[in-house]
């Protein structure tokens, strides 16, 4: 985790000499561009030989994607017709587009719904399977099982869950007098049934992440707290979630891009519905490039997504980046 | 020693060329054509076509290639952008004027078929400008499907024809009424009647475009377009007044299930169907083969009920197209010319899979299905009759998700029919090139 307080996270200096529980933290110090960072200079072309593959990836993979979809918005493509230039026709067809905006406020409902509750249940099975007990990884390998399934095949499993009358939850609602909803066809309940699903396959994966924090913190400053009369909720507030602060950067920056990203769970289960309630970016873009075939039109949703995207996370750079960094090593 | 083994070398190079030479000069003249089409279970029975076909033209090899519908036109229509689209492949009306505005469909004018032959409406879908851009291959037909026991628990029997106008007249409404139960035995209208706990219901009226309200719009005398490669029109007072019908049977009538349960993409009406809780269902027949074996009661089929301006119903015709730029074109329009033909339409039919679109090859598919005791032959009277096609203009196909969502509002009551009618047309007509 280490390597993430080394990407600028602690570039600001603010670096506040308070650690959390008296002098037990000790080796906290600033790393902004010291050391071995300087060896390499813009001249150096060795170094690029070395990054040449990835950087080549990253050009082909990524930036050229990134040019040509910004190319594209600029033309009127119906696919089977010739492009046509419209300069800057699709962005002011966005501005005005109020469907386009609906599922931009849709999309960040969603974001609001998934992540503090994902993070704070990851956070939380992180905490209780960090135990050394037996057939700890069992029940460690068992929470992350729902990562690995296939999104499409989650989000038809759950459909089958939702249905309203032989799905799992509405009958167990119904044993003890509850009518449930119609959770995927009631405006009301489709984006959180979206979103619980997408909690439940995601808070495995994410608590892996905060699991290998954990253990990135030496014990000995819990001892120290503990001769020091720190209860243990006051541990895990001044101990564990201060020196979990990479990884928190970590978690927040990737399960929000991902977040913004949803589009298969929604596709498998309410394609959009019910009255676009669960319209989300990513499945406008969807809907406009591949059923009304208007590339050039997704093509500048997608940049809107990016920007979007960028702007959050370059708000959680900075957020994280004013906060205290503790180098364990 | 050393002869031996270079005459032994010469040889084998001599037969190795010799083999190389054979094969060239075979693959020379061996053509290898794509068909494409989006069902699993008709591709069984197009293996035997195809086979059929190769047998009597050597030199054309078939590759039958199966792709699920949601790919189908994704895939389709980047392969036409790459031009390396099939070549040969299905056409279903709604996506037809997209293609062939575009000029990826060849004309098949060049076959000179009789055209008399097909089905009229099925013809009708797949011109333009006055040339036939496919082979007409089949065509499926929207029916009233019912549940005969739920017809004998109400003592009620299925009327030699139905009817229905927009103020609730007709011989539909008195029966579904009839039909649907509370859990108290009342019925809609009875004093004491329970919207709210209704066990079965008389009709299924929900979101579905081809096989409900499209059909109460053309059968009360409304157009869905002005003509074809056209303006929507739904939103006339004809059109306003058969949409009102169709919200009427759910919310005021209550005589089928609320908009919550039935709207798509996440309702389930076939299921309601299915599991006994709803006694008449419009269905395409192409639905059968998934109901008919799964339903523990007895299935009957009847015509469409009668609107004021009599039956009409829809007919969904496929096609058959070549594409405009295959490399293979001559072998292509073979094939094309082969597939309009009475066997391959002929096996398809017999063996239960379709409607043929020629349709004096109709009964094959009738008896198939008396095979498995069910008479199916109310569809095939409903052809004879007023037909209509879904609209067949451009851009439909990117319309049709935003106009499911408008009338699945139309449905809940969150709009009314001219609300809806005006908000779809107006959408629609944007999208019309």
């Amino acid at each position: 985790m280490t390597g993430f307080s080394r990407s600028g996270l602690s570039r600001s200096g603010a670096a506040r000499p308070a650690p959390p529980c008296g002098t037990a933290v000790g080796k906290e110090h600033e790393r902004a561009r010291s050391g071995g960072a300087r060896r390499f200079r813009l001249g150096d072309w060795h170094a690029y030989l070395f990054v040449a593959p990835s950087l080549f990836g990253v050009a082909a993979f990524l930036l050229l994607p990134v040019l040509i979809v910004f190319g594209l918005s600029l033309f009127d493509w119906e696919l089977l017709s010739e492009p046509e230039f419209v300069g800057l026709a699709n962005y002011e067809r966005l501005a005005g587009d109020g469907e386009a905006w609906h599922s931009v406020w849709v999309t960040i409902l969603y974001v609001l719904l998934c992540i503090p509750l994902q993070t704070v249940l990851a956070l939380g099975l992180a905490v209780m399977l960090d135990q050394r007990v037996k057939g700890i990884r069992f029940y460690r390998a068992l929470f992350v099982i729902p990562w690995m399934a296939t999104p499409i095949v989650m989000g038809l499993i759950w459909y089958w869950i939702f249905d309203p009358r032989d799905g799992a939850i509405n009958r167990a609602l119904g044993l003890v007098g509850i009518t449930g909803p119609d959770w995927l066809s009631d405006p009301t309940w489709a984006l959180p049934a979206v979103a619980l699903v997408n909690v439940w396959q995601h808070t495995g994966y994410t608590m892996l992440f905060f699991l290998a924090g954990l253990q990135g913190i030496p014990k000995e400053l819990y001892d120290a707290a503990a001769v020091d009369g720190a209860t243990p909720v006051q541990r895990f507030f001044r101990v564990t979630l201060p020196l979990l602060n990479p990884t928190m950067f970590f978690v927040s920056v990737t399960s929000l891009i991902g977040a913004f990203q949803v589009f298969d769970t929604v596709f498998a289960m309410t394609d959009g519905g019910p009255s676009g309630s669960t319209e989300v970016i990513n499945f406008s873009i969807f809907q406009t490039a591949f059923r009304e075939f208007d590339f050039g039109y997704a093509a500048t949703l997608s940049l809107l997504l990016f920007v979007i995207i960028l702007v959050v996370t370059l708000v959680q750079v900075r957020f994280f980046s004013k906060r205290t960094t503790y180098d364990l090593s | 020693m050393r002869t031996p083994i270079a005459a032994l070398l010469g040889a084998a190079v001599l037969a190795l060329s010799a083999c190389g030479s054979g094969d060239a000069g075979g693959g020379s003249e061996k053509v290898t054509l794509t068909y494409r089409l989006w069902d699993e279970q008709q591709k069984v029975g197009y293996d035997k076509v195809m086979a059929n076909f190769e047998k009597a033209n050597p030199g054309i090899d078939v590759k039958v290639e199966v792709l699920p519908w949601d790919q189908y036109w994704t895939k389709l229509t980047a392969d036409a952008v790459a031009g390396t689209a099939p070549d040969v492949f299905w056409m279903q009306p709604t996506s037809f004027p997209e293609f062939v505005t575009k000029g990826v469909l060849a004309d098949v004018g060049g076959l000179k078929l009789d055209t008399a032959k097909y089905h009229p409406t099925v013809v009708q879908t797949f011109t333009y400008e006055g040339k036939l851009y496919g082979v007409p291959k089949d065509w499926g037909i929207v029916g009233l499907l019912y549940n005969k026991d739920l017809f004998k628990a109400a003592g009620v029997e299925m009327p030699e024809k139905l009817t229905w106008a927009p103020d609730g007249s007709g011989t539909l409404l008195e029966i579904a009424r009839k039909l649907t139960v509370d859990q108290n035995g009342k019925h809609p209208g009875e004093p004491g009647f329970d919207k709210d706990k209704i066990k079965t219901y008389g009709f299924a009226s929900w979101n579905h475009y081809q096989t409900q309200w499209m059909n109460w719009v053309v059968s009360n005398g409304g157009k869905l377009l002005d003509k074809p490669f056209g303006t929507y029109t739904f939103n006339d007072p004809a059109g306003v007044q058969a949409l009102q019908f169709g919200v009427d049977l759910v919310n005021k009538y209550n005589v089928a299930p609320p908009a919550t349960q039935t709207n798509p993409p996440t309702g389930k009406m076939t299921d309601i169907f299915k599991r006994g809780e709803v006694a008449m269902f419009p269905a395409n027949n192409a639905l059968l083969p998934f109901v008919a074996p799964e339903v523990a009661f007895e299935l009957g089929i009847a015509p469409m009920p009668e609107g004021p301006a009599g039956r009409a119903v829809n007919l969904n015709g496929l096609a058959e197209v070549v594409y405009a730029k295959s490399k293979n074109k001559d072998a292509a329009m073979k094939l094309a010319a082969y597939l309009a033909s009475e066997e391959p339409q002929k096996l398809m039919a017999d063996e239960g899979y379709v409607f043929p679109a020629i349709t004096s090859l109709a009964q094959g598919y009738v008896d198939y299905w008396k095979s498995k005791n069910l008479d199916v032959s109310p569809f095939l009277e409903e052809a004879k009759g007023t037909t209509f096609p879904l609209p067949v203009t451009t851009g439909f196909t990117g319309f049709e998700t935003k106009m499911v969502q408008i009338f699945n509002d139309m449905y809940l009551g969150k709009l009314t029919p001219q609300q809806a009618a005006d908000q779809a047309v107006a959408e629609g007509n944007a999208t019309v090139q």
